[in-house]
């Protein structure tokens, strides 16, 4: 199934960038969980099943699998249930399936199987600008998803999901009014949710994000901490292990949602700006991947896949610099996380399957 | 309708649109990283210093106090203390709370020394234990691995060790919390606040250290990165004999009575043992008294807390007798062989003043009336001297003023003159008064340590050495003697006429004077005692006995006559009969001549070895001078009753 002809039209810039944002992102689990600890064997079997994950969505051709999209969005779908009925409970939600060797985190799966879904609905409709039932439909294909796993809850994940959706429909010729219009609503209704969606521990960081010195001590602490640890870094960095925020444990989870603080700790401006450049790059080259597309659904794979990961990077790093409310948001690719990491692969493998096959018929 | 052709440019641009935007949302996270990584970086790189750095001060134990032959008498302990560093707290309240209840407290008394500190720096650890039990450390130590309790800390700190039975207690006194916030000291800091430890404070105190240590979230300590250790106190050797001191505090302890003793070496001042009954536990004191043992120690009414040695004032009775023979010799008033004739009585401005012997003395010149306390011999001299120049040989030999001793609070006693009198009370002086004062009555007081030095000038022969209790300090570079301070006045005695004195007082405890209970072979001991009346003999029958309504007790003496070594006073408060401080005062003695002699010290006495006379000197008390009616030239004040007792 892996024809020769094919191997030669991978993107080997876009892997080389890939695994060095794993391997900066491993050093940084590293040093922020003290050294060979069970959270660094644990990423090192993560990057591997990854890597794994990536070759398998690289070989089958992206147009078998958008034939088969249903069944992956169906199972999904199925598995983000379970979780919510039977999953194990970590830190006051349900969001894992425990297998024993590890947990698997549906909702992060959730991410390709909904490109990959959207990008068939859209891509194979009929030419021109989107029609309303379609955008109505995929806004359905969307939802679904994401109100199972708000209800989770895990509101960061499930927000997510929002700009796949935007990505693949913008693409598709969503008129720029309906955006204005879904805004206008989504202000509208953002006093609502406040009152009756949101809870209590949802509330708090916003408000505590507004002035985090309100709660020092509590909600505002990561925050607070979060803003010295980078400031603190300066340009060049404190060096490799030798960060004190993130040594002495003043961040909380510096090897999962704030790896990033602990690279700017560490390697300071400099090594934010050699992370951001490579991130920049594997989001700028995958945009190329979809405009090099042989058809529509390629390009809309693409996008749909990108849309999630760009979002993910950008409120993660600005959370890493205490510029945004805390989420639990991984950081793709550097972050401690093997569901994470599996799921980041695979949809670059898709996105590399696009690429590779742009001449294929 | 828009062909395929143009929607795939119209794909290539909106693409073309998302990789510019995504650039430029980078551009503006580099733009964000730079602002906090290089422009606030100073700021914030001082915020991650405070997070993990701490400044820990380390105490500096105190000098340890050496009595005069470097045995060790005030030493340091390890001790723990259990302190709330707010800087830490996540929830102040439940820390308060937890740590109530681990350590076995009332949370509302932690909270109260928490709001006492609120206004000092968050980082300035507030003490909630200070020598904490074994116990209380580890139920402590337990909490904080288990990250309950990140904001409290538990220090080693030296603490003051005393000896047990509170020896000496009013001598060393003790230490606590700084009150007052002086300059240069940190809140929190161990001073002393009385005795040895106040007056000495600055030597004792030493420089604490400190230690800039590396912690984690948890405040648990990870490696130090600076430290200064630091400077013990100064040592100090006392002028005070153990030996000597436990002799004086065992005899009080078998004797049941309260009082005070201080014993001088007469060359120097230097203070061989000084004693005030009772005494407190300074150990009470060396980690922050509890309120309970405060307000009883204070509430106490046998006034432990008093430093009766140098804050009592009191009648001294016949032991004042040497300074009106010493002013009538050195005044020209008598010779030591003139006599003067007792008939148990005499009349003096209208008014009859007995002498303590029902038949009287006869004939008896001064070493005689000495010996026996004869009242109408120095009713008489007294009167040919007049209350001025009584006042002033009372004053060189150490009457009336202050010792000047290295000890705070010391009080003055008084010797009155005409001069005081008009200043004071605005009134004449009558001459009459001048005769109660010549037997050590009416307003005359004094305080033990005055009449101690009293008796040193009079062996040494005139010098008012200026008693002191520290002869040498170490710093850390070897003992330094300190010079003795300069005595507070030299009177030129003549040896011939001090002589007659010292041959009294010798037969006072060697002949059949009334201090023969401290004779000891061939230590030619010279003494005299002294009653202070507590209450008139009217009063007295009046309330009928209680135990507080005794007489006090005097001994004062020198030894040995010809080349005194030794000299000081014994004061027993409600003693009874001034022959039980001769008691005390004896085995004192004989412990401090064995020592010199290099014999064994004498076993502690118990209360039959000291042959306590309890009997009541009411049944032998003359009554009250009566008023001879129509002569008003020497009018007596009738709250000077006079009276006097077989001293």
């Amino acid at each position: 199934m892996f024809e020769r002809r094919l191997y030669r039209h991978i993107d080997w810039a876009m892997v080389v960038a890939l695994v060095a944002l794993c391997l900066i992102g491993l050093a940084m689990i590293y040093s922020a969980s003290g050294g060979p600890t069970r959270v660094y064997t644990t990423q090192i079997y993560g990057i591997v099943l990854g890597l794994v994950a990536f070759t398998l969505c690289l070989s089958v051709d992206y147009r078998s699998l958008a034939d088969k999209s249903h069944w992956v969005y169906f199972g999904v779908v199925v598995l983000l249930a379970y979780v919510l009925l039977f999953g194990a409970v970590r830190g006051g939600s349900r969001r894992w399936i425990d297998l024993r060797l590890f947990n698997l985190q549906p909702s992060e799966f959730a991410k390709a199987a909904l490109a990959l879904m959207l990008a068939k609905h859209f891509g194979e409709g009929r030419q021109g600008p989107a029609a309303r039932t379609d955008l109505l439909i995929g806004g359905a294909i969307t939802l679904v998803p994401l109100l199972i796993i708000a209800r989770q809850p895990d509101l960061g994940t499930a927000v997510t999901l929002v700009p796949v959706f935007f990505a693949v429909a913008y693409l598709a010729g969503m008129p720029l009014r309906i955006f204005g219009i879904l805004a206008m609503v989504g202000v509208l209704l953002a006093p609502v949710a406040w009152k009756f969606a949101l809870r209590d521990y949802q509330k708090e960081r916003i408000s505590t994000f507004l002035d985090p010195s309100q709660d020092a001590k509590g909600a505002g602490y990561q925050q607070i901490q979060a803003r010295i640890t980078v400031g603190s870094g300066g340009l060049w960095g404190k060096g490799f292990t030798k960060g004190t925020q993130g040594q002495l444990r003043f961040l909380p989870v510096a090897h999962n949602d704030f790896i990033f603080s602990v690279l700017a700790e560490e390697h300071g401006f400099a090594g934010v700006l050699v992370a951001l450049g490579l991130y920049l790059f594997v989001i700028v080259r995958g945009i190329e991947a979809a405009r090099l597309a042989k058809d529509r659904l390629g390009a809309y794979l693409v996008l749909g896949v990108l849309a999630a990961f760009t979002f993910q990077v950008v409120y993660n790093v600005t959370m890493s610099a205490g510029l945004a409310p805390v989420k639990g948001l991984t950081l793709p690719l550097m972050s401690y996380g093997g569901s994470s990491m599996i799921a980041t692969m695979a949809g670059f493998g898709l996105i590399l399957n696009v690429r590779m096959r742009r001449f294929t018929n | 309708m828009s062909v395929p052709g143009d929607t795939k440019q119209r794909v290539a641009a909106k693409l073309t649109a998302i990789q510019i935007g995504v650039a430029l949302l980078f551009g503006v996270l580099a733009v964000g990283f730079w602002y906090l990584q290089v422009v606030q970086h100073a700021r914030f790189e001082e915020l991650a210093e405070n997070n993990h750095q701490r400044r820990l001060a380390l105490r500096a134990p105190r000098g340890v106090l050496y009595d005069r032959n470097g045995r060790v008498l005030v030493e340091n302990r390890e001790s723990f203390s259990i302190s709330i560093v707010r800087e830490h707290s996540r929830d102040l309240e439940r820390t308060i709370a937890l740590l109530a209840r681990v350590l076995g407290l009332e949370a509302a008394h932690v909270r109260e020394l928490v709001d006492r500190h609120r206004r000092e720096p968050a980082y300035q650890p507030i003490v909630v234990v200070d020598d904490a039990s074994l116990a209380q450390v580890a139920a402590v130590t337990a909490r904080r691995l288990d990250f309950e309790l990140p904001d409290v800390v538990v220090e080693r700190v030296p603490a003051r060790r005393y000896p047990t039975e509170s020896l000496a207690a009013h001598l060393f006194g003790y230490v606590g919390e700084a009150t007052d916030v002086l300059a240069g000291l940190a809140s929190g800091a161990i001073v002393g606040q009385s005795g040895v430890e106040k007056a000495y404070n600055r030597d004792l105190m030493g420089t604490d250290g400190a230690k800039l240590v590396v912690v984690n979230s948890v405040g648990r300590e990870m490696r130090t990165l600076d430290e200064v250790p630091p400077v013990g106190g100064k040592r100090l050797q006392l002028t005070i004999d153990f030996d000597v001191q436990k002799a004086v505090e065992d005899a009080f302890k078998a004797s049941g009575f309260n009082g005070a003793a201080v014993f001088l070496e007469p060359s120097s001042g230097e203070v061989l043992a000084f004693a005030s009954v009772p005494g407190y536990d300074p150990n009470a004191f060396a980690s922050g008294i509890n309120r309970a043992t405060w307000s009883a120690l204070n509430g106490d009414q046998m006034k432990p807390l008093q430093n009766r040695a140098i804050q009592g004032r009191y009648s001294p009775g016949s032991t004042f007798k040497m300074a009106v023979a010493l002013a009538a010799l050195e005044e020209g008033v008598v010779t030591p062989e003139q006599t003067v004739h007792c008939s148990g009585g005499a009349n003096f401005y209208g008014r009859v003043f007995k002498c303590w012997k029902k038949g009287g003395h006869g004939s008896v010149d001064l070493r005689h009336a000495i010996e026996d306390s004869c009242d109408v011999y120095f009713y008489t001299v007294g009167n040919m001297l007049g209350v001025d120049r009584i006042n002033k040989w009372a004053t060189l030999l150490g009457l009336g003023v202050r010792s000047g001793i290295d000890l705070p609070n010391e009080v003055q006693g008084l010797v009155p003159s005409t001069e005081w009198k008009r200043e004071k009370l605005k009134e004449k002086w009558y001459a009459g008064e001048t005769i109660s004062v010549s037997i050590g009555q009416g307003q005359v007081s004094v305080t033990p340590i005055s009449l101690a030095v009293y008796m040193a000038t009079l062996a040494n022969g005139g010098t008012r050495v200026t008693p002191h209790v520290v002869r040498a300090v170490d710093d850390g570079t070897g003992w330094r003697p300190l010079p003795a301070p300069a005595p507070q006045s030299v009177a030129t005695l003549n040896p011939e006429k001090l002589q007659a004195i010292r041959d009294g007082l010798w037969m006072v405890v060697n002949g059949g004077g009334t201090g023969k209970r401290a004779r000891i072979e061939g230590k030619d001991v010279a003494g005299k005692t002294g009653t202070a009346q507590v209450i008139s003999n009217e009063g007295r029958l009046a309330a009928r006995s209680t135990r507080d309504l005794h007489d006090h007790g005097w001994f004062s003496f020198f030894a040995p006559r010809d080349n005194p070594q030794i000299a000081g006073v014994v004061f027993l408060e409600h003693g009874y009969h001034s022959a039980n401080a001769a008691s005390v005062a004896h085995h004192a003695l004989d412990t401090f001549f064995a020592k010199k002699d290099g014999r064994p010290l004498p076993p502690p006495p118990t209360r039959e070895d000291l042959r306590l006379d309890l009997s009541d000197p009411m049944d032998r008390r003359v009554p009250a001078a009566a008023p001879v009616a129509g002569q008003q030239a020497g009018r007596v004040p009738p709250a000077v009753a006079v009276s006097a007792r077989a001293d």
